[in-house]
């Protein structure tokens, strides 16, 4: 572990007045150099029940619902159907139905890459060299067409607010190594999906496992530092009251670990308040690295830096990185709006699957790519001549790269206009526990009691989807 | 009614209602059957049916790893991995008891499925005795005619209106699983004629007595002001008030009597209490979901609630008015506004929803929330199927559902009481220069769409423009053409039926951030009416009539025409896996069948109202009586929680099978019977558990390390549990030894300053972004309590979200007290905190110069109590370095912005767009104490203020 140097002070000078608090445990250590890896507590690192080469998850959240139609899932059909009129009738009606609706054409232009074949747009140009690392699952369905309803189900497995994230279960199962950072880091855009921060939450599960949002603008994790005019030595010496009467206190009341584990979370968010602003310096990285990731280009920029972080972050033991970019939600002009969506986290994506390669740490991390939902292969009259695509619940794609994952194959199918998944069909909670199975996981076994019963990432059980899994 | 005795001993009386199945026994059969055979009848066969079958058994194709478990056959052949299920020769091997042991195999595999020692034991007995299997007509006989008498250590079947399959009718249930349903058992003797003292400590020593352990001495006099206070009105008392009570010549138990007796009279009580009840009800300013639109009028009931806690109104009549305060008196806007509780869950209705789907979600929402919130039943469970654990049948959910399904939402007219405080309402005008900014917005880029534009567009397009200007000459005549706009000649065109794709899109002429501020404006207008209702003399409210048929709602709903409220009622339906489009049976509207016939009355209720009024007041009575054995017991349960830091039973929002047991059965009946009797009285219920030896000790016990390895679970109350401070609590706290804290009570809520970042945070909701958090521009404010901040769904204050404030999504019934680093960086590093503890340095020194006496002002302010020398001497030394590093530095004055330039991505373009939202608000924004005002002492005093606003023994309570 590296200190961080910019103490305008003498390390051990740092250290005065800690003498005996927990945190001078802690402190110690750090001193030795010796990395800790705690054995207690609910961060502790643990393994899962199954087997499972993959130590952190890399989940690139494309908010919105990114189109299967014009990405990887091509339809040939809909060149034929193109903007004749599209029907559907039933009780299930929303206003989302309602007047005139024609069959879209896709207007990206589609080819197959790599040894697999795999199906992908033309104008995802980076990406296409990495599509034999990746398994592209058809089959995924979900249970609804609002945003902030399916993100949650994305997130959280209920189309609710209040349960834990998929990052606040497995952090929940498997701790993390690095104590000095959060475990479930969120990179979230500027602006936060519909829903906020409940996409993040820990849910019913204790505080530990809520996800922390490293901000994109400003300070990256709230109030980390105090006011500017504050430095860590002025600091310090409050820290250094603040535990002797706190050990003071402490003494009177023998017995009460609660009182010792306050104290210990001042050191924690002290060391925390170093080590933060260090990962997030990408100035430490090569050149040829951060261009890898299209950083310096305009219009890379902003979510390459967040691929390169996340890579720097699982590389310092954080178990799960959950990247937002959006919004995918192309009503109208999808050419326009996916066309400029793609260019953005295109260069990205594939700079953080070969830099992860060729670190080796490939087979380690778990990438998935993943919306909320697919679109609909027709759309109403919005604009005229709006090329866009409503929300569509019942078919998207979805990719995973990584250890354990089945890569260079497509698995599930949609129909000929790709309105509906029918092959290897799975609900979303399905996903849900092959994420988990290939994080050594076992959905059925990783239970909390709450609310009369014990919940599950899945909420009521689900299955592998052995496909995705070599 | 309850029964009441005179009798002096202390004998219970408990009414116990099992219901027998069981008749005399008629074979037709020569033979009777065997234990055995009963056992597998009883015990054996539900669990293979309810918990193997779905895996093992149906359809062949469906059958997983061979094994069919449907017959004695199958479970001889067994399956592909483990041979026979049952191992006739060793059947303690047998590889289906290894699985429902978890043995090896893990079987069911679902931990909630996982089966009970109890079940495990049937089992096995079963596999030892030879695994007998009966032809399925002895298996029916059996079933019907064998006694059940002999397995009561099994459990014992309920009597409910029955479930979807006969298995789970038949369902046998442990007894004491079923304690709730039971009348009170009720002690015999009044409290004052206890030797023991009163109930509460005669209850606890009952098993202190048991453990041999004894109780802690009597708390000090601070420490018991200290407590009561927090407990009482969730504010620290005042140096004045613990010197007051410290002096007091009574004995301590009068002293402090009188002490609960006039915190009980103070207007911050129902703020506190109050704000308990808002955690069980899920209270917030906004609809939650895809929009968040705010519920300008929700504060109302906000306010209704602290009103009720400060009036003492009896706890009976507190559930009717919120369940039926409409039906009990439409004339009474009160009532209108009490009613508010059954729109509290998250709610909206989009275009992209479908419809009925939505209405669904209200029905399921409310349902559940009556059953936690009065009743302590997690109902939502038996929304798709019969209840899992408790005696709950989904007929009886939907039954249920009924009640409220001529229930409608509505904002409704209701003016204002003279009781509300409708102060502040001025600030409205901000709204109204918001309104003005976006409809000026729209006229700029709607000025876009002009026939140039749409000339621009043929051409990049490559398209022949001879349509467009054929309609245009048609429309124009001889008039200039400046006569004619874009959109006419748009929806001509339509109307003509042009190739669509000869019409040029309804946005012609827009730049990708056109798109953006118009739907930002668009939106935002439609924002401004939820929050214009802040401010109007309307209710979030109910009414009964029939469902409207709304594609999407966006503006608050008022009262419809007579049609609506007299058209036909919808029908409620068994929901098949809670879907709203799969019918099963039509239910009526009723109760919980287990409740009336495991009751006092033991029959079922008489049948509710199926006319659209009245069906709610049906239920409320139902619930606000003395008789449902659930209502008193769940509501004692909640305060005796607030009070101690623990419930009695272990789930206060479910009191069904798998909700932990009550610690103190005896005691929980006897407060609930003591509140019935007490005419449902809160207050007396703080009297009764706050003037106790159990309340008064002291947080440390002599024998404090045998106690912790009595007492992990920490029932035993020989000891004071201590407690973090609450969110709220340690805001307002902060706030009051400040001397900031503006106690004002009710009104429209205020905004407090929230860490900057987030307040400026761009927010999405459905098509646009939401408005920027602006704090209220005064600093009294800003700095009222806490219970008064505008509660938005979709953002969250993050100092209180760390400290564990719940969402509004589901029902709390217990705060988290987790420990996590985010809190240190609230509580040490935000300036939110640091500027309490400037204002405390500030304030202090501005009465108090002299050195030692300031030091010992702040701790006695932030910690009740004085300084020692050792203290005095760290807080010096702290002081005079701080001051020193102080001296070197300057500060800015921090103001936040008048505008905000926002960056995002257009949703139709995928073109990054910026636009400005102005601040109205910040414009007028007089700030708090600022470092800059003050000299570097102060500033040195101010850090050791926050070290103290950070310890240990400010944030903990014993």
């Amino acid at each position: 572990m590296k200190l961080p140097m910019n103490l305008d002070m003498d390390r051990r000078q740092c250290l005065y007045g800690l003498g005996a608090s927990i945190g001078a445990v802690a402190f110690q250590t750090m001193l030795a150099g010796e990395e800790q890896i705690p054995s207690e507590g609910p961060l502790a690192a643990k393994s899962g029940p199954f087997p499972s080469k993959i130590k952190s998850c890399i989940f690139l959240t494309m908010e919105g619902g990114p189109s299967h139609l014009d990405t990887f899932d091509p339809k040939p059909k809909l060149k034929e159907l193109h903007l004749q009129e599209f029907v559907r009738q039933g009780e299930a009606k929303s206003a989302m139905e309602s007047g005139k609706r024609y069959y879209v054409e896709s207007p990206f232009r589609f080819r197959r890459a790599g040894d697999s074949g795999a199906d992908i747009a033309e104008n995802w140009e980076h990406l296409a060299h990495r599509v034999d690392d990746l398994c592209f699952y058809r089959g995924c369905q979900v249970d609804s067409v609002n945003h902030p309803t399916a993100m949650y189900q994305l997130n959280t497995g209920n189309r609710f607010a209040g349960d834990p994230a998929v990052g606040a279960w497995v952090t929940y199962g498997l701790g993390t190594v690095n104590q000095n950072l959060p475990a479930y880091v969120v990179l979230p855009e500027v602006s936060y999906p519909q829903g906020g921060a409940a996409n993040w939450s820990n849910g019913f599960l204790p505080g530990h496992f809520q996800g922390t949002a490293f901000r994109s603008q400003g300070s990256p994790i709230l109030d980390l530092r105090p006011r500017a005019e504050f430095t860590p030595a002025h600091q310090r010496k409050n820290l250094d009251l603040l535990a002797k009467l706190n050990q003071k206190h402490a003494n009177q009341h023998p017995g009460d670990e609660t009182l010792a584990t306050r104290m210990e979370s001042y050191e924690l968010a002290f060391r925390m308040q170093m080590e933060v602003p260090q990962i997030l310096d990408l100035d430490q990285e090569t050149a040829s690295t951060q261009q890898s990731y299209g950083i310096g280009q305009p219009e890379t920029e902003a979510f390459g830096r967040k691929c390169l972080l996340a890579r720097r972050l699982v590389e310092q033991g954080v178990r799960f990185v959950q990247l937002y970019a959006g919004t995918w939600d192309s009503h109208d002009y999808i050419q326009r709006a996916h066309g400029n969506l793609v260019r953005q986290v295109d260069k990205p994506i594939a700079g953080l699957l070969a830099d992860l390669k060729e670190r080796g740490m490939l087979e380690e991390t778990l990438v998935v790519w993943c919306g909320e939902f697919g679109r609909s292969p027709d759309n109403g009259v919005r604009g005229g001549t709006a090329y866009g695509r409503d929300h569509n619940p019942h078919a998207m794609t979805i990719w995973l790269a990584g250890g354990g994952v089945n890569a260079g194959h497509t698995v599930g199918a949609t129909d000929e206009t790709g309105a509906e998944a029918i092959e290897c069909v799975h609900h979303i909670r399905d996903l849900h526990v092959t994420l988990l199975r290939l994080m050594g996981l076992d959905d059925n076994k990783l239970t909390y009691f709450h609310g009369g019963r014990f919940k599950q990432l899945s909420q009521f059980g689900g299955q592998v989807i052995k496909e995705l899994m070599s | 009614m309850l029964a009441r005795r005179t009798k002096r001993d202390r004998v219970l009386t408990t009414i116990m209602v099992i219901a027998g199945w069981s008749m005399v026994p008629v074979f037709l059969s020569a033979q009777e059957p065997t234990d055995l055979e009963v056992m597998f009848v009883h015990q054996v066969l539900p669990v293979l049916q309810e918990k193997c079958i779905a895996c093992h058994g149906g359809k062949p194709e469906d059958i997983q790893g061979d094994l069919d478990l449907r017959s004695r056959q199958g479970l001889v052949a067994g399956g592909e991995s483990e041979g026979p299920a049952w191992n006739a020769s060793d059947p303690l091997e047998s590889p289906l008891l290894k699985a429902v042991r978890w043995d090896g195999l893990e079987m069911p595999p679902k931990q909630n499925d996982r089966l009970t020692e109890m079940e495990v034991a049937a089992i096995q007995a079963w596999l030892v005795g030879g695994a007998p299997w009966p032809s399925p007509s002895r298996i029916a006989e059996i079933r019907l005619e064998s006694p059940t008498s002999n397995l009561e250590s099994s459990g014992v079947t309920v009597r409910t209106s029955g479930g979807l399959s006969e298995t789970w009718t038949l369902r046998r249930y442990p007894r004491e699983h079923l304690w709730a349903y039971r009348p009170l058992a009720i002690a015999t003797a009044e409290p004052g004629d206890r030797e023991e003292g009163n109930l509460v400590d005669h209850w606890v020593g009952v098993q202190l007595k048991q453990k041999g352990v004894e109780q802690a001495a009597e708390a000090d006099r601070r420490t018991l002001i200290r407590r009561a206070t927090f407990d009482l009105i969730g504010l620290p008392p005042t140096r004045e008030q613990i010197r007051a009570f410290v002096n007091d010549p009574e004995p301590t138990p009068q002293a402090f009597s009188s002490l609960v007796d006039h915190l009980l009279e103070s207007p911050h009580y129902g703020e506190h209490w109050g704000r308990h009840w808002l955690d069980v009800v899920r209270y917030a300013d906004s609809s939650g979901f895809a929009n968040d639109y705010e519920r300008g009028n929700a504060w109302r009931y906000r306010d209704y609630v602290v009103r009720c806690f400060n009036e003492d109104r009896p706890y009976d009549q507190f559930i009717r008015e919120q369940i039926a305060g409409d039906e009990i008196d439409p004339e009474d806007p009160e009532m209108l506004v009490a009613v508010g509780f059954l729109r509290m869950g998250p709610w909206e209705l989009t275009g992209m929803e479908v419809a009925r789907v939505a209405r669904q979600k209200f029905l399921d929402d409310v349902t559940d929330s009556v059953g936690q919130v009065f009743l302590a039943h997690m109902l939502q469970c038996a929304r798709c199927h019969d209840h899992k654990f408790d005696p709950i049948p989904t007929r009886d959910y939907y039954s249920m559902q009924a009640i409220f399904a001529s229930t409608q939402l509505v904002e409704r007219a209701a003016p204002f009481l003279p009781d509300e405080n409708t102060d502040g309402f001025e600030e409205r005008k901000y709204l109204e220069e918001r309104a003005a900014h976006y409809q000026s917005v729209l006229r700029e880029v709607e000025g876009k769409h002009t026939l140039e534009a749409a000339r621009a567009w043929y051409q990049s397009q490559g398209l022949a423009p001879e349509k467009f200007e054929r309609v245009v000459q048609q429309l124009r005549g001889d008039q200039d053409e400046k006569k004619v706009s874009f959109f006419q000649v748009r929806d001509e065109m339509a109307r003509q039926g042009i190739d669509p794709a000869l019409i040029p899109p309804r946005h012609v002429g827009f730049e990708p951030v056109d798109f953006g501020k118009e739907r930002v404006a668009r939106k935002g207008l439609t924002r401004l009416q939820w929050q214009r209702e802040r401010y109007e003399p309307y209710a979030l409210s109910v009414y009964n009539g029939m469902t409207p048929r709304w594609g999407s709602v966006h503006a608050p709903i008022r009262m419809p025409g007579q049609a609506a409220l007299s058209g036909k009622i919808d029908a409620t339906y068994i929901l098949d896996g809670g879907d709203p489009f799969v019918r099963l049976q039509e239910v009526p509207p009723g109760t919980l069948s287990v409740v009336n016939l495991m009751g006092v009355n033991n029959a079922a209720s008489e049948p509710l109202p199926t006319s659209a009024e009245g069906r709610r007041t049906a239920l409320a009575h139902w619930i606000a009586s003395p008789e449902n054995p659930l209502t008193a017991r769940v509501m004692v349960n909640r305060i005796w929680q607030w009070h101690f830091g623990r419930p009695l039973a272990g789930n206060p929002n479910n009191f069904g099978a798998t909700g932990k047991l009550p610690s103190h059965p005896e005691l929980l009946d006897e407060l609930a019977a003591y509140f019935i009797r007490h005419e449902w009285s809160m207050k007396a219920m703080h009297r009764l558990l706050m003037n106790t030896r159990t309340y008064r000790q002291s947080g440390r016990h002599p024998e404090g390390e045998r106690l912790q390895q009595l007492d992990a679970e920490q029932t035993l109350y020989a000891t004071f549990y201590p407690r973090r401070l609450e969110a709220e609590e340690i805001r307002d706290a902060m706030l009051m030894v400040s001397g900031e804290l503006n106690v004002e009570v009710g009104g429209v809520p205020v905004r407090p300053n929230i860490n900057p970042e987030v307040a400026l945070q761009p927010r999405q909701v459905m098509g646009s972004f939401a408005e920027a958090w602006q704090p209220s521009t005064k600093p009294e404010t800003r700095n009222r309590r806490s219970i008064y901040a505008l509660k938005i769904r979709g953002l969250r204050d993050p100092f209180m979200e760390v400290l564990n404030v719940p969402a509004s999504d589901a029902s709390c019934e217990a705060r988290e007290q987790t420990t996590v680093t985010p809190q240190v960086f609230a509580m040490f590093n935000s300036e939110i905190s640091y500027d309490r503890a400037l204002a405390l340095a500030h304030d202090v020194l501005t009465h108090q110069r002299e050195q030692e006496l300031a030091i010992q002002e702040v701790f006695n302010r932030v910690l009740g109590r004085s300084a020692d020398s050792e203290e005095i001497q760290w807080s010096i030394d702290h002081w005079v370095e701080m001051t020193r590093t102080h001296e070197g530095l300057q500060f800015e004055s921090k103001r936040p912005p008048i505008e905000v330039q926002r960056q995002a991505v257009e949703e139709n373009t995928g073109e990054k767009f910026t636009f400005s939202e102005p601040l109205e608000f910040n414009r007028d924004y007089v700030p708090d104490l600022q470092p800059g005002d003050v000299d570097a002492t102060t500033r040195g005093f101010a850090e050791l203020c926050l070290v103290l606003l950070n310890s240990n023994e400010f944030v903990y309570l014993d």
